[in-house]
């Protein structure tokens, strides 16, 4: 669980973040959603600890945040950002590696090794892994991003703890079959000791592959809900602008939402 | 085919390549020495070959002007190149060098200060230092100057690359007016010599001083190994180098020092030296790998070898004088930036290196 109390974020006088006071659930696919400067990045900053909130603290499980070292934390969680660039010809097996960094001193054990290549093979990267990443496409790359973060957090026996995977945005340069990808192999993770937060922006994809929402509007939390179906439509109405109606697929029956001003 | 080889063994070829160009480059020059009379004056200085006085003048030369010379060129190499490495980790940019973000043009300028008020009541305090005042002061106007872009280019706790090219740019046009001004005040011979030192040279090379760039690079050198998977992870960016446990702010700090250290001391000795910084992280880069736990030794090791065989370049080419080191590099280097500048734009959105 990753608990969230009393968290406020000021940038001079301007309030970003105002007394956010949640949990987002263990074992469970958490979505953020929220229009564009509802302070999604803000909190999904402060809960991986790259920003330190203004008041409140942030609890993974029952240890403060603020007492993990840089390193602890590193090995503990990982994040996923939107779309990372690397100015360099460094091999795709290489920029896995770097997940494994936190975890070993000098050099990588063997062990390490193995996960890069149990990582690789998980986004299905492994013929391509002595390719320089710069030659990837966009899709590609966020692959190897995923293996990099899996293998930060891999957890290698049944008895390793808590892990947490934060995405931010993580599938927004994506065509739908990389993103549909993408969202699958995280969910894979969830069977292995794992806590996933996302911020996504496609609502439909977010109430496909998400178990807990978090509505965000002008910096608070304004509903929060367990099961896709218990976000009600007024409610996105009024926090994107947009006037929604719930169609059904008519496959399998799952709610669609449709959008129009 | 040097990315068949494995690290270990990419090392060893450049070590091997370096005891012969450290070979070539002794034996080479106005007094040349074959490999036997090195070992031989070597053997002597050492006790173990008993002296005879037809060697007297060759060992005299070799042991007291050419050695010396010859290590404090290899060592120069090796911190431009180890130099190079950290800067362009630090900036995540392919053409950033010493001279680019004001450290060699600050060493420079604090060197400078030594050579021509050194003798004036007004820097009496560098008495006391003495031999060590010209090191010293290379490393406050090195560090200042550095700093100085730093500060320039940092807020909200963040590096901005792109204000920091350009603030060192400022820096270092600053830094060099202020060089030019005491060449200009400066009596004949301090200017001459300003002007030759701010090319680059190893002709004043002597033991003391090649033992001091010796020591600084050595101890920088060890300090900076550290920083390999670091330097791997900033690639990514501040952000998710914080997210693998790096603190970005901190690391950019000791990258800074452990440079600053480095350059400074030996820019006081040889002078500033252009594009060898620049150029031996690219060509390793090009020919074998961008992974900086890579790089950090590989440059050093290159670096020296490359130095050895510019430095035997400006002995031979207008004998008996000598050509300032700077300016070879320059003619040497920037073409070859250039080349590899447009080589990598043909082939476009892949990055600089393909």
């Amino acid at each position: 669980m990753v608990e969230i109390r009393g968290v406020r974020y000021d940038v001079g006088d301007t309030r970003i973040l105002g007394e956010v006071s949640t949990a987002f659930r263990p074992h469970r696919f958490n979505v953020i959603l929220g229009p564009n400067g509802a302070g999604k990045s803000t909190l999904l900053r402060i809960a991986t600890g790259l920003l330190h909130p203004t008041a409140g603290t942030v609890r993974y499980g029952d240890r403060p945040l603020a007492g993990l070292s840089a390193l602890a934390l590193a090995r503990t969680r990982a994040v996923l950002s939107q779309h990372v660039e690397l100015a360099f010809p460094l091999a795709v097996e290489d920029v896995v590696l770097m997940g494994r960094y936190p975890h070993y001193g000098r050099t990588a054990t063997t062990l390490d090794r193995e996960i890069v290549h149990r990582a690789l093979q998980l986004v299905g990267m492994v013929p391509k892994r002595t390719q320089p990443y710069p030659t990837l496409s966009g899709g590609e790359q966020q692959k190897v991003q995923m293996a990099r973060v899996l293998a930060q957090i891999w957890n290698y026996d049944d008895a390793s703890e808590h892990k947490y995977l934060f995405l931010d945005e993580p599938t927004s340069s994506l065509d739908v079959h990389y993103q549909l990808h993408l969202l699958d192999t995280a969910r894979e993770l969830l069977r292995y000791n794992c806590t996933i937060v996302a911020i996504l922006h496609d609502l439909n994809v977010a109430f496909q592959y998400g178990d807990s929402f978090f509505l965000l509007e002008g910096g608070r939390v304004v509903h929060e809900a367990d099961c896709a179906d218990e976000v009600p439509g007024d409610v996105i109405e009024r926090v994107f602008q947009v006037s929604a109606r719930r169609v059904s697929d008519p496959v399998n029956g799952s709610g669609l939402w449709r959008f129009s001003l | 085919m040097l990315k068949r080889l494995s690290f270990a063994q990419t090392y060893l070829l450049l070590g091997v390549l370096l005891v012969i160009s450290l070979v070539a480059s002794a034996g080479i020059g106005a007094f040349s020495f074959t490999p036997a009379e090195m070992l031989r004056y070597l053997g002597q200085r050492l006790g173990w070959v008993p002296m005879t006085s037809a060697d007297a003048l060759g060992r005299s030369v070799f042991l007291t002007l050419r050695l010396p010379r010859v290590l404090l060129a290899g060592i120069s190499g090796a911190v431009l190149g180890v130099s190079g490495t950290l800067m362009q980790g630090l900036f995540r940019n392919p053409i950033v060098e010493p001279g680019l973000v004001g450290t060699s043009a600050g060493a420079a300028l604090g060197a400078a200060l030594v050579f021509v008020l050194g003798g004036n009541t007004a820097l009496a305090f560098t008495r006391p230092l003495g031999s060590l005042a010209v090191p010293v002061l290379a490393f406050l106007g090195a560090f200042g100057a550095t700093m100085l872009v730093y500060r320039l280019s940092t807020s909200f706790g963040k590096v901005n690359v792109f204000t920091l090219l350009l603030a060192g740019i400022a820096v270092n046009a600053v830094a060099s007016a202020g060089t030019g001004f005491l060449s200009y005040i400066a009596h004949d011979p301090q200017a001459r010599n300003i002007t030759f030192w701010n090319l680059g040279t190893f002709t004043t090379a002597d033991w003391k001083g090649t033992e001091m760039v010796g020591l600084f690079f050595v101890l920088c050198f060890l300090w900076s190994l550290r920083y390999g998977k670091s330097l791997n992870a900033l690639m990514l960016g501040e952000n998710e180098a914080a997210f693998l446990g790096v603190n970005p702010q901190r690391l950019i700090l000791q990258l800074l020092i452990v440079n600053t250290i480095m350059v400074a001391v030996d820019t006081s000795m040889v002078g500033v030296i252009a594009f060898v910084g620049l150029v031996i992280p690219h060509m390793l880069r090009m020919l074998k790998s961008s992974d900086y736990t890579f790089l950090l030794p590989a440059s050093a090791l290159f670096g020296a070898v490359l130095m050895e065989v510019i430095d035997i370049v400006a002995r031979v080419i207008i004998p008996p004088a000598e050509l300032p080191i700077g300016i070879i590099t320059a003619v040497i280097g920037a073409p070859v930036f250039l080349w590899i500048l447009l080589r990598e734009r043909q082939r476009a959105g892949v990055g600089f290196y393909g």
